[in-house]
């Protein structure tokens, strides 16, 4: 599979979210950079698949857009957390973390058998 | 789930600005393919490889964009949308067939919707009181009294008594109706007014809209000039201005002052609200205090009081019923009545009655009938809507075939034809609504009086769901059938040639199902419409006992005629002076019009004769000419003369009661006495033909007339040789000329009163009937496109018996021996469904048996020839099919 690997389902969407409320409003562009920088260049993203990912975001209410000047000065959609976002990132952090508690118990179980 | 709605919504929204959202996401690709080449470039790419790069990042623009679009819009929805324009265009395409369908719908959907508003109105729509279900009236039903249970109520002593010993009541109210002069704009006008006690309002829970309502302070003597006015009056009396409180209105010529407006809807109570209320008031505008002293508290003979009262919650009627029944069996042995007449009937009886059971009641079982009967309209129209979906979907089978064998999964086709049969159903429920509105507005034309609340029917959103659900019912068993024969389909089969129709008529056994119950269904409308329309001729063919060209009205005298002397000289000289009118050939007057509403009863004894307990007749005063002005047949002796106003009163009785008192003698020269000490009899002079008093379908009852001049109120009659409208506008102005502060009112010729008390039977023969008509043009319109579409499927085969030799007189009676075997079991099946039927019609007929067999002869007789009509022109078309043509076909 080489050295990187692709976003797993269901989970760009708690990146996006997680990713704006770090570091506040930010272009399609710049979020998928970023998504690859915090994954220290180990995620490949598939830049085209970020966009409908934002559009249903924006659908259900999480985030929401306007356009505005980017840093070099063009002009860019910006999107951001909504206080809805805000709720739904801790929501979804914390039943990830859920998750791999019980997955890493399920493997260090395996391991000590 | 709020969520998933929002996103929903936002796509459905998308679906609507697609064009701006795809400039939008075009821009935002823009930038983020111009920020990623820039970095390129920064990292020290040529501008083409970093261009190249970042394409490669994004899987390609246009595919971005498509993901994006997908993402915007709603998949399923697209497909149905194309579903619809696919079946629009096949629609239009088959122009006969859509318009019968949706027209069929549409008269189903829309006659169904319009019944339903009216009962809506007239039954389910509340009422401007709180719980009407728990409001009660109270009644005393006298076994001894020949009259209805409903007409007294308790006396005022047996009411209080009652009040203070129950406890099954929230509350209880008495209450009078009294007609009020008023003056309006310069005019005296009567008006329909209430005299109340002071839990009136408590009782109905019926809060003012302006001020307040009556109270206990009002009903103590010289506070009572207080009253409160209906929404109308305070309109068109006031303005609507707000400063009506305070304000002064002259009733009867006494000043009152308005402390209250009552809401727009409040008029209670209205005419149908009671069992026998006061004939000449429609709707009650002014309610004032009704003040009753100590002694008028405990009178134990019944006056004109209505009592009605609100149960506890939890408290049913039986409760109440039987309570009531302790109590008055105790009243009726604590006390006697106290006049003469009264005093043997000290049985006063207990009787309580819903409100709604008598303010609806007697109207519900015509409710039901307009129900069932357009229902049956509605299930015909459904039946031929569904044989016309059926008869295509047969016709499209090698259609559908080749859409199969091209890959068409069953779900599609199905879904295809549902699309179809809903967009049939779409038109018809939208026209429906429309005929429904049509129908509404002609309503009111036929408004017999007599159904409460008719003129307020209107559509409104209950309407509007009942014929949404009704056309979507529809479109679902319309599309059910269709799709059930769609799936049968046998691919190899529907793609030979035509050889796999199994049927040999060409249609299959559910399409003549269909036609058979749509025939047995239009025939119990038929006979149903045929029996009500031979009871209405009965009714206005009874011998009235009047001429209907008598023009009457009413005049009553006010406080400045004192009864004896006064009165008489009044009368006297308006019948002399209205006698005298150019054309007038009699006048009479009477304190009981025909068909007024109003009785008097009397007791009575027969001198030499085995009396029984409590003899009854009805009793009528009259002027000497009234049978002349009326026209009503002298049998026998002589009429009134002025002699016999005074005095010792001679007295002429009915042909009925001769019958009744008199069997096979004279009863000239016979006396009778109506007082129980028998202190005065009178001579019989006459006997006048029987006159329909009441109703024009009760019998006449047995009745007495005298003769006098001095009336407080009468109902004059005059027969003129002069159009009405001279004789009415000649007696106002002799009338001003004696005295211009008296009225004429109720004008009306005796034809206008049989109108009116005719007026429900044809409001209900009438729209029965043109229930039937609808009915019978759709199960023609079904029978029709049955023929024509075997007709066309039988092309082939009939080429082939022409060929062999067959007569076109054979062919034209081969299809019309289909029709006819068709419509003779939808006969006989509907002749076996009215059997049943009609016996639930027992009460709205008419001197005609439920089972007449002229009725069912005329029916037979319509429905035969109209089906052969029907079958006819298909008939005639196969009868002159080219041998050589159909042959050819396929």
């Amino acid at each position: 599979m080489g050295g990187k690997t692709d976003v797993w389902q269901g989970t760009l969407a708690l990146m996006v979210l997680r990713t704006l409320e770090t570091m506040g409003p930010q272009h399609g562009y710049g979020l998928a950079r970023r998504i690859e920088q915090t994954s220290g260049d180990l995620l490949e993203l598939n830049y085209g698949t970020l966009y409908p990912a934002l559009l249903k975001l924006e659908q259900e209410g999480y985030i929401r857009s306007r356009w505005g000047a980017s840093e070099n000065n063009r002009k860019a959609k910006f999107y951001e957390l909504t206080k809805a976002g805000q709720r739904q990132v801790r929501r979804a952090a914390a039943e990830w973390e859920q998750t791999t508690e019980i997955l890493a118990k399920f493997l260090t179980a395996a391991e000590g058998a | 789930m709020m969520r998933k709605i929002r996103a929903m919504w936002k796509r459905l929204l998308g679906l609507v600005r697609r064009n701006r959202a795809d400039e939008d996401f075009s821009a935002e690709l823009e930038t983020h393919l111009s920020l990623h080449i820039d970095a390129g470039v920064r990292a020290g790419l040529s501008e083409s490889e970093a261009r190249r790069q970042a394409l490669i990042l994004l899987g390609g623009a246009e595919q971005a964009r498509q993901a994006h679009r997908d993402g915007r819009g709603v998949l399923w929805l697209e497909n149905f949308a194309q579903d619809v324009r696919y079946g629009m265009r096949t629609l239009r395409r088959a122009p006969g067939f859509t318009i019968t369908a949706v027209l069929t719908l549409g008269l189903g959907i829309g006659a169904c919707t319009a019944v339903f508003s009216l009962v809506n109105a007239v039954l389910l729509r509340s009422l401007p009181y709180g719980d009407p279900e728990r409001l009660v009236y109270l009644f005393t039903p006298n076994p001894n009294l020949k009259i209805p249970a409903e007409v007294i109520c308790p006396s005022y002593g047996d009411f209080y008594d009652i009040k203070r010993e129950s406890r099954l009541y929230a509350d209880m109210s008495n209450f009078e109706q009294v007609m009020f002069s008023v003056g309006i704009a310069g005019s005296a006008q009567h008006i329909g007014a209430a005299r109340v006690d002071e839990s009136f309002f408590s009782t109905l829970e019926s809060p003012p809209d302006l001020g307040r309502v009556i109270g206990p302070e009002d009903i103590e003597p010289g506070h009572d000039k207080v009253a409160l006015i209906s929404h109308s009056l305070w309109v068109s009396m006031f303005a609507a201005k707000a400063d009506v409180l305070g304000r002064d209105v002259q009733l009867d010529g006494a000043h009152y002052r308005i402390i209250g407006v009552m809401p727009p809807e409040f008029e209670y109570p209205f005419k149908t609200d009671l069992p026998y209320g006061n004939s000449h008031i429609n709707s009650t505008q002014i309610w004032v205090p009704l003040v009753l002293d100590a002694k008028q508290r405990a009178v134990r003979d019944p006056g004109n009081n209505v009592s009605i009262a609100r149960l506890r919650p939890g408290a049913t009627i039986a409760q109440a019923q039987s309570e009531m029944k302790t109590i008055m069996a105790r009243l009726d042995k604590q006390y006697t009545g106290e006049t003469a007449e009264l005093k043997e009937l000290r049985q006063w009886g207990a009787l309580v009655e819903g409100f709604t059971a008598i303010s609806v009641g007697p109207v519900r079982p015509l409710m039901r009938l307009l129900l069932a009967s357009v229902g049956l309209v509605l299930l015909i129209a459904c039946g031929n809507a569904a044989n016309l979906l059926l008869a295509r979907a047969a016709a499209r089978e090698r259609e559908l075939g080749v859409r199969a064998a091209l890959g068409a999964g069953r779900s599609r086709v199905v879904r295809q034809l549902l699309t179809e049969s809903l967009l049939i159903c779409v038109g018809g429920g939208m026209l429906g609504i429309g005929l429904a509105f049509l129908f509404l507005r002609t309503l009111p034309r036929l408004d017999p009086g007599n159904i409460p609340r008719l003129s307020e029917a209107s559509l409104d959103w209950r309407v509007l769901l009942f014929a949404l659900v009704a056309s979507l019912l529809t479109s679902v068993t319309t599309g059910v059938f269709p799709a059930i024969g769609a799936s049968r389909l046998r691919l190899t089969e529907s793609l030979k040639a035509q050889g796999a129709q199994g049927q040999a008529t060409g249609h299959s056994r559910l399409q003549s199902g269909l036609i058979v119950m749509q025939t047995a269904m239009v025939v119990v409308l038929l006979a149903a419409a045929g029996l009500l329309i031979r009871s209405y001729i009965n009714v206005v063919s009874v011998d009235t006992g009047f001429s209907q060209a008598a023009v009457t009205f009413h005049l009553a005298l006010d406080d400045r005629y004192k009864p004896g002397p006064p009165q008489s000289a009044f009368f006297k000289d308006f019948i002399a002076r209205l006698g005298a009118l150019p054309g007038v050939q009699a006048v009479g007057a009477v304190n009981d019009l025909p068909l007024s509403d109003s009785e008097s009863i009397t007791m009575l004894w027969i001198e030499g004769a085995p009396n029984k307990d409590f003899q009854q007749s009805e009793g009528r005063t009259i002027t000497p000419q009234y049978f002349s002005a009326m026209n009503t047949p002298l049998i026998a002796g002589r009429t009134f003369t002025d002699a016999d106003t005074t005095g010792n009163r001679p007295t002429i009785i009915n042909q009925k009661f001769a019958d009744t008192y008199f069997p096979n003698q004279s009863p000239i020269g016979r006396r009778i006495s109506t007082d129980d000490k028998h202190a005065q009899w009178t001579t019989i002079v006459g006997v006048v033909a029987d006159v329909r008093h009441t109703s024009l379908e009760e019998e006449p009852q047995p009745q007495v007339y005298n003769a006098a001049y001095d009336f407080g109120y009468a109902y004059f009659a005059v027969r003129s040789t002069q159009p009405p409208s001279v004789v009415v506008a000649e007696a106002r102005s002799t009338l001003k000329s004696i005295d211009p502060n008296l009225a004429l009112t109720d004008v009306h010729t005796m034809g206008d009163l049989v109108s009116i008390a005719s007026a429900r039977r044809r409001f209900q023969t009438s729209l029965l009937t043109a229930f039937a008509a609808i009915a019978l043009v759709l199960a023609l319109v079904g029978l029709y496109g049955l023929m024509a579409y075997s007709v066309n499927r039988r092309t082939r085969e009939v080429g082939i018996r022409m060929a062999l030799g067959a007569q076109r007189s054979d062919v034209l009676l081969l299809v019309l021996k289909n029709a006819t075997l068709l419509v003779g079991a939808g006969l006989a099946a509907g002749l076996a469904c009215t059997w049943l039927a009609t016996r639930a019609m027992k009460a709205f007929l008419f001197g005609v048996s439920e089972h007449d067999p002229a009725t069912a002869a005329a029916v037979i007789a319509l429905v035969l020839m109209s089906g052969l009509l029907a079958a006819f022109v298909p008939a005639r078309r196969a009868s002159s099919t080219d041998p050589m043509q159909a042959l050819r076909t396929e």
